[in-house]
């Protein structure tokens, strides 16, 4: 399997807690990984390393063979790793076609300057701009609500929206935290097509969630315990590991 | 069918013409003919507010869309001011160059202190550019050299273009509202842009923001240039049209006005600062003429007032009028 990402020895402590201790985690193109964990495993921590917030204090997080470690955030996003967060972080002010505009920005490339004097250049990005919101916005099913305040809207299409421009933004590697968090279940299911699609256009998906269900969609699945990757594997082979049940339901 | 688009069309021309040209050519109209019956005083007071409004959009922008709270632009307002008075006073330089000194000098400014002070977010940011509003305040007095402290600078020369000198404030006044109306176009231009969706969804969401590509650090020290700029821009143009310049015009409180103007405007609006700029510079001297003493209480009152009742600013409130108005 070829690796886009791959964590290698990945320790860390917060005042004097040890939070990671020497993860290592790969991520094969074109793949759904999952992330899974009893609360306080350190799946957040690990997440946050990965997308940049976070700095080690041990070993590499490496994209496409390259070591992003001291990468940040906005580089690695440049770079094809776009993550999205456990509470959705839609822009509240912009219409759902503007948080989608703004989710353009990496692929465009005009300055303030030519932006101040109204270029034809600028304009024809911003006609660019739109035309690519308004057909994700269709995709998406968002069209109905395309131009409502995207704060207004109810938790499950903010996180529609959320995705919708980690999407726009064409990752390489879409990293999503808990995305099923304050869904219904047949938005769950939407869900499930969707980052299946998504898979399908070579996207590659990490997955965080507790949502047994959801992490079905993955291929192989990673059980992170008390800092340590305890179980790898497909879902049944998680579901039969004795250390997971133990984890889980501590038995 | 044919028929029934082609009349939907025109009537979309005509309800177009209807709803923006009229107003804008009324606006027009009105902007010609006030020197014809306005006193002196009235002039003073519309040349003044542009030339606020033009130092507010800069601090309005910081703060509505991008979140920040600029407490500095009395310090760029000044150098802007001292820049063209000193260079065109002893140096006899023509104005031109006195403003491209004035907004270089504040643009390497705000490059050196922004690329620290923007690292820092909310009321520490607020306070570290009320620092810098009076580090240059004190500056501008000690500096006497530079600035004739509390003595000034007087005799700065007026403004001319084509030969024609601006000498008079009925003059100046038919310069200064086009150069608002251009800030006002260039500022609009930046809000409908990419940089200028990245600047609200930094303010509304700065992880996400960066999460999409948006180096939000860099993209604050670039507005944060920008706005000083237009103070810069701002304090030149005071400076030729009052003909004299001392620290009395640039203090703190100067500062405070800047962001009072942009709050009372509405800071998520294009037009909302020189609404906010035409308030705060004509409403002191209304009430003072008709009540006196008690007229600053009365202005007290007034802000607070406009605060609580509109807390989108005269912008936000003409806007949904405005949008009151099409949807009936």
């Amino acid at each position: 399997m070829a690796r886009l990402l791959e964590v290698r020895n990945v320790a860390h402590s917060f005042r004097g807690l040890q939070v990671l201790r020497g993860v290592n985690l790969e991520v094969g193109r074109g793949h759904i990984v999952g992330l899974i964990g009893p609360n306080g495993a350190g799946k957040s921590t690990l997440f946050n390393i990965v997308s940049g917030f976070l700095v080690p204090d041990q070993g590499q997080v490496m994209f496409d063979g390259v070591d992003i470690s001291a990468r940040s955030v906005p580089q690695r996003s440049r770079a094809g790793l776009v993550r999205t967060f456990q509470t959705p972080q839609v822009f509240a002010h912009l219409s759902v076609a503007e948080n989608l505009i703004a989710g353009c920005y990496k692929h465009t490339d005009s300055g303030v300057l030519a932006n101040l004097l109204g270029t034809s250049r600028s304009r024809a990005e911003l006609r660019r701009m739109h035309e690519e919101a308004y057909s994700v916005c269709e995709r998406f099913g968002l069209a109905g609500v395309r131009d409502q305040p995207a704060g207004k809207l109810p938790a499950g299409q903010q996180r529609l929206v959320e995705l919708a421009r980690a999407v726009i933004g064409k990752p390489r590697l879409l990293c999503l935290d808990e995305p099923s968090s304050g869904l219904n279940t047949e938005e769950v299911n939407q869900l499930m097509t969707f980052l299946e699609k998504l898979a399908a256009d070579d996207i590659t998906i990490l997955l965080v969630s507790h949502d047994m269900d959801l992490v079905a969609v993955a291929s192989e699945i990673h059980v992170l315990c008390f800092g340590e990757i305890i179980a790898r594997g497909a879902l049944s082979q998680i579901q039969g590991d004795a250390r997971v049940r133990e984890a889980y339901l501590g038995v | 069918m044919a028929a029934r688009t082609r009349i939907v069309i025109g009537s979309s021309n005509a309800g177009r013409l209807i709803r923006v040209w009229m107003p804008a050519l009324a606006l027009i109209a009105l902007w010609v003919s006030v020197p014809a019956f306005a006193s002196r005083g009235l002039i003073d007071i519309l040349v003044f507010a542009a030339i606020y409004a033009i130092a507010g959009v800069g601090v309005s922008f910081l703060l509505g869309q991008c979140g920040i709270v600029s407490l500095a632009q009395s310090v760029f307002f000044g150098i802007g001011a001292y820049a063209t008075a000193y260079g065109t006073t002893h140096f006899g330089w023509p104005a031109p160059a006195g403003f491209a000194i004035g907004i270089g000098v504040s643009a390497v400014i705000a490059f050196a202190v922004g690329w620290p002070v923007l690292r820092l977010s909310g009321y520490f940011l607020a306070l570290a550019t009320l620092a810098l509003a009076m580090i240059g305040q004190v500056l501008f007095l000690e500096w006497d050299w530079l600035t004739g402290g509390t003595l000034g600078i007087g005799g700065i020369p007026p403004l001319s273009a084509f030969g024609f000198g601006l000498n008079s404030p009925k003059r100046f006044y038919y310069l200064i509202w086009p150069v608002v109306v251009v800030v006002l176009w260039l500022h609009a231009n930046l809000l409908g842009s990419r940089n200028g969706f990245a600047m609200r969804a930094m303010r509304d969401a700065p992880a996400a923001a960066s999460v999409l590509g948006v180096d939000t650090h860099v993209l604050k020290v670039k507005i944060f240039v920008l706005s000083a700029v237009l103070g810069s821009l701002a304090g030149s143009l005071f400076a030729h049209y009052a003909s004299f310049v001392s620290v009395d015009s640039f203090t703190v409180e100067r500062a405070i006005s800047f962001l009072l103007l942009a709050v009372l405007g509405g800071t998520r609006t294009i037009v909302g600062p020189v609404l906010g700029a035409l308030f705060v510079t004509a409403m002191p001297p209304l009430l003072s003429s008709r009540f006196g003493e008690i007229s600053a209480l009365l202005f007290a009152i007034c802000l607070i007032a406009a605060v609580m009742l509109l807390p989108e600013g005269f912008g936000g409130a003409l806007k949904a009028a405005l949008r009151g108005r099409g949807r009936h």
